[in-house]
């Protein structure tokens, strides 16, 4: 006890005599970081640096991005309607998939290898092929970024599947669970956490291969509108577009970080409390 | 190994045969059998090899008891307890509760406290113990009431709302134990509960443990692979062998109830401690 005591309570000590915690001293190096970025992104082309041709200063960009935001607007509507469309069938199939492989032993025997190997492939080299067989539409853009986040969402959730505590499940069987209860109370939301961490490297991968489909070959979207500016050589508006993909892959990872937030810590444990009384 | 056939045959000598022991001074020592386990052998197959991993298993327990289980690793004492608690079925053989047998898992009857405390993480404690009710479709209002009792009866009424990963690994076990006696089951089950937690709490909650049966009243089955443990807490020890296990002795703890740290200190304690480590590692 009194050997405890002295262990955790010295460096406690000196932590609090240091003022300043290690948690601040980070946030403030972040945001003097992206401050510096922010700045150097202003003054370098505004001195001469760099050819204003490779890096358009900040406030030219922002200036272009205001004059068409409608065309931006536009353009960027189409994007996410893709991108929407492409986490349903991305992160939808993925995750039962992905639950299904991962809780059924033989089907994770045989499938997850085949899977795994499919990942090493580099997707982009069968983009023309989607478009030879969906056209140059959405239609394209929306299988193409839904099979390039499948793969990583089904290996992410098989894992979280394979871990699920079967102690758990043991418990729920021991206190009298039939099979379905413990589908419902046990495994599902034991794997939520699993899944939101899959959703969230599924949607980036999502975003990517819409935008990434876009550039190549499309009548529409953010990436389309990127890759015509940038052949009429108009950087502002590369950059502009740049400004908003990164806005919208930045907002996605947030989005879901507060939803895994809310379910780790107080708002997600009410509502995983509540539910089974609800349900009754 | 002289020694050791003479320590063991000075507890038989004092309590007579092994399986008709009944501690006379224990105030539920006329009571009926709580527990009935008959004839039982288990044997499994893993890729065509077939391993007997239980033989010859008769025991029974009376109500209100304290009975702990031992035996080296591998022993089965882990099966067994999954036996009892209707999550295995034995290969042969027979296990009833309270004169009815016992095929599937039956909280009504029989509940069941893991090592690990398997609290649902995304429940409070108050939810995750009022989880075999809600299972059973019992109303809310009375699922709360006793959840709330049972968590009273384990000293956490105060922590109800809080939720597992806020609680200590003690405090886990204590809403795991309140989880298991939520229906009023008259048997609990332990599978070696302390076995995660550091010595100093180990021992803190024996003494809980023994607080709490003493005013539920409950027979327990206590899985450990801790002798102390086991002599400290029981009124009887059933000792396995090593695979396949069989019933080697069941040892009377005789020692006054209630039970202090410095019992541990004494001669007989040291005694106990002694004549069953030697069958266990013969």
């Amino acid at each position: 006890m009194a050997y405890d005591q002295s262990v955790t309570q010295v460096p406690r000590g000196r932590d609090a005599s240091a003022g300043m915690s290690l948690e601040t001293k980070a946030r403030i190096c972040r945001y003097a970081i992206i401050a510096a970025v922010i700045a150097a992104w202003e003054i370098v082309p505004r001195l001469g640096l760099v050819p204003r041709l490779f890096l358009p200063s900040l406030s030219s960009t922002l200036a272009v991005l205001a004059a068409q935001s409608g065309d931006f607007a536009i353009q960027m509507l189409v994007t996410l309607q893709e991108v929407a469309m492409a986490l349903v069938f991305a992160c939808g199939f993925g995750i039962l998939f992905g639950l299904w492989v991962g809780s059924t032993l033989t089907v994770r025997k045989a499938l997850l290898p085949v899977v795994s190997a499919l990942f090493a492939v580099p997707l982009v080299v069968l983009y023309p092929l989607f478009t030879a067989w969906f056209g140059i539409g959405s239609a394209s853009k929306v299988v193409f970024a839904s099979v390039y986040g499948l793969l990583p969402t089904v290996l992410g959730t098989a894992a979280g599947a394979q871990t699920i505590d079967r102690q758990l499940t043991q418990a729920a069987r021991s206190m009298g669970a039939t099979r379905l209860q413990q589908i419902l109370w046990v495994t599902l939301p034991a794997s939520v956490p699993t899944v939101l961490a899959s959703f969230r490297l599924g949607g980036a991968l999502v975003i990517v291969g819409v935008v990434v489909a876009e550039m190549m070959m499309s009548s529409a979207g953010i990436g389309f509108l990127l890759s015509k500016y940038r052949t009429q050589l108009n950087s502002p508006g590369v950059f502009a577009a740049i400004i908003l993909i990164l806005a919208l892959a930045i907002g996605f990872d947030l989005a879901v970080q507060a939803i895994e937030r809310r379910w780790t810590a107080g708002g997600g444990r009410n509502k995983a409390a509540r539910r089974p009384a609800d349900m009754s | 190994m002289p020694r050791m056939t003479e320590a063991a045959a000075s507890i038989r000598k004092r309590h007579g045969s092994p399986m008709s022991l009944v501690g006379p001074d224990h105030p539920a020592a006329d009571a009926g059998k709580t527990l009935e386990v008959r004839d039982l052998d288990h044997t499994y197959s893993v890729n065509g090899k077939t391993t007997q991993a239980l033989k010859d298993i008769a025991f029974d327990v009376s109500a209100g008891r304290f009975l702990s289980i031992v035996g080296p690793s591998g022993c089965g004492k882990s099966s067994l307890l999954m036996m009892l608690a209707g999550l295995l079925t034995p290969s042969e053989g027979v296990i009833a509760v309270g004169g009815r047998p016992l095929t599937k898992p039956d909280p009504t009857r029989v509940g069941v406290v893991f090592q690990d405390a398997s609290l649902f993480p995304w429940l409070t404690a108050r939810r995750n113990v009022e989880f075999p009710l809600f299972l059973r479709g019992v109303d809310k209002a009375l699922r709360r009431e006793k959840a709330e009792e049972a968590l009273a009866l384990v000293g956490l009424e105060r922590f109800a709302d809080s939720l597992p990963h806020e609680l200590s690994g003690g405090m886990k076990q204590r809403v795991s134990i309140a989880r298991g006696l939520v229906q009023d089951p008259p048997i609990l089950l332990m599978d070696e509960p302390f076995a995660a937690l550091d010595e100093q709490t180990r021992i803190t909650m024996g003494d809980e443990l023994l607080r709490i049966w003493e005013k539920a009243r409950k027979t327990i089955v206590f899985v450990t692979h801790g002798l102390s443990e086991a002599i400290y807490l029981s009124d009887e020890v059933l000792v396995l062998s090593g695979r396949p296990g069989r019933i080697l002795d069941r040892v009377v703890i005789d020692l006054p109830r209630p039970r202090s740290l410095d019992m541990m200190a004494q001669p007989r304690f040291a005694e106990l401690r002694e004549a069953i480590w030697h069958m266990i590692k013969a």
